[in-house]
């Protein structure tokens, strides 16, 4: 018998909100950063700046996918919890439960 | 029209800087609110609650780390930008004393003129290149400085950044289940 989510589904609604905003942040700071040009004058210090630049942007773009990741399993779980709300959870009812995304 | 002396454009780096800077801030203002979502997911029980908290403790830690080294190096860059500069107008006044001594600048060799001149300007011009070549490499030896500690700067924030792509692919190679 699956276990269930003792939670509030809009809770974790609310939250997976915020980590789709943040990764929408993130991955406009990253194409933020690689729509600009340094010159810095130097072959090896533009090699430096250029490489800075393209590992500034993989991080914000990991983050934004972790964040988006993150965001799809808390709604996910919110939409287990408000099928079934276990706050108030029967244990009849716990051998029923289903993906609201199937 | 002569070549600069020192090459580089310092309102580019300034202006990557800024941007650097700015979207540091944005990103900052995303974390005090991930913070307080990472706590009310405390009293989240379910079988996947300690995977999905982990998971967004994790981001939110890498999105906070990101946000302060996108803001060194922006300031490592504005930083080299007032240097670069600084720069340009030592080179600037050192081409003019090039110039002036009747000279003439090979990279950032200074080299007395080919062609014909009286022996007493001759003299008089070779005995002004040790005084103009030191007010070349003030300006090179400045530019220099400013390009070796911008170069370290970035090649250690370059991989604190890589550190905080690895930090974050763990919690994406192991998304909440789906059920």
């Amino acid at each position: 018998m699956p276990a269930e989510d003792r939670v509030d589904p809009t809770m974790l609604d609310a939250v997976a909100a915020r980590m789709a905003r943040s990764s929408a942040a993130a991955l406009e700071a990253s194409h933020e950063l690689l729509a600009h040009y340094a010159d810095t004058g130097d072959a090896s210090t533009q090699r430096a700046v250029d490489t800075l630049i393209d590992h500034a942007a993989d991080a914000l773009r990991a983050l934004t996918d972790s964040f988006t990741d993150t965001s799809r399993g808390l709604r996910a779980a919110a939409g287990r919890a408000s099928t079934f709300p276990s706050l108030e959870a029967s244990p009849g009812r716990a051998g029923r439960r289903r993906d609201p995304f199937a | 029209m002569t070549v600069p002396l020192i090459h580089g454009d310092h309102i580019s780096c300034s202006r990557v800087g800024g941007a650097m800077r700015r979207e540091a801030s944005r990103l900052r203002q995303h974390a005090q609110p991930l913070d307080d979502a990472v706590g009310e997911l405390a009293g989240w029980e379910g079988p996947d609650a300690d995977a999905a908290r982990a998971a967004t403790a994790a981001t939110v830690r890498a999105l906070r780390a990101t946000a302060d080294d996108l803001d060194e190096a922006g300031a490592a860059l504005q930083s080299y930008a007032t240097d670069l500069a600084e720069g340009h107008e030592l080179g600037r006044r050192a081409a003019l004393r090039v110039q002036g001594a009747g000279l003439l600048l090979d990279g950032t060799r200074v080299i007395e003129p080919w062609g014909p001149a009286g022996a007493q300007e001759a003299e008089r011009r070779r005995a002004r290149v040790p005084e103009v070549q030191a007010r070349v490499d003030l300006a090179t030896a400045y530019v220099g400085r400013a390009r070796g500690r911008l170069g370290r700067e970035m090649t250690r924030l370059a991989q604190s950044f890589s550190g905080h792509s690895r930090a974050v692919h763990p919690a994406l190679r192991q998304p909440l289940p789906p059920r």
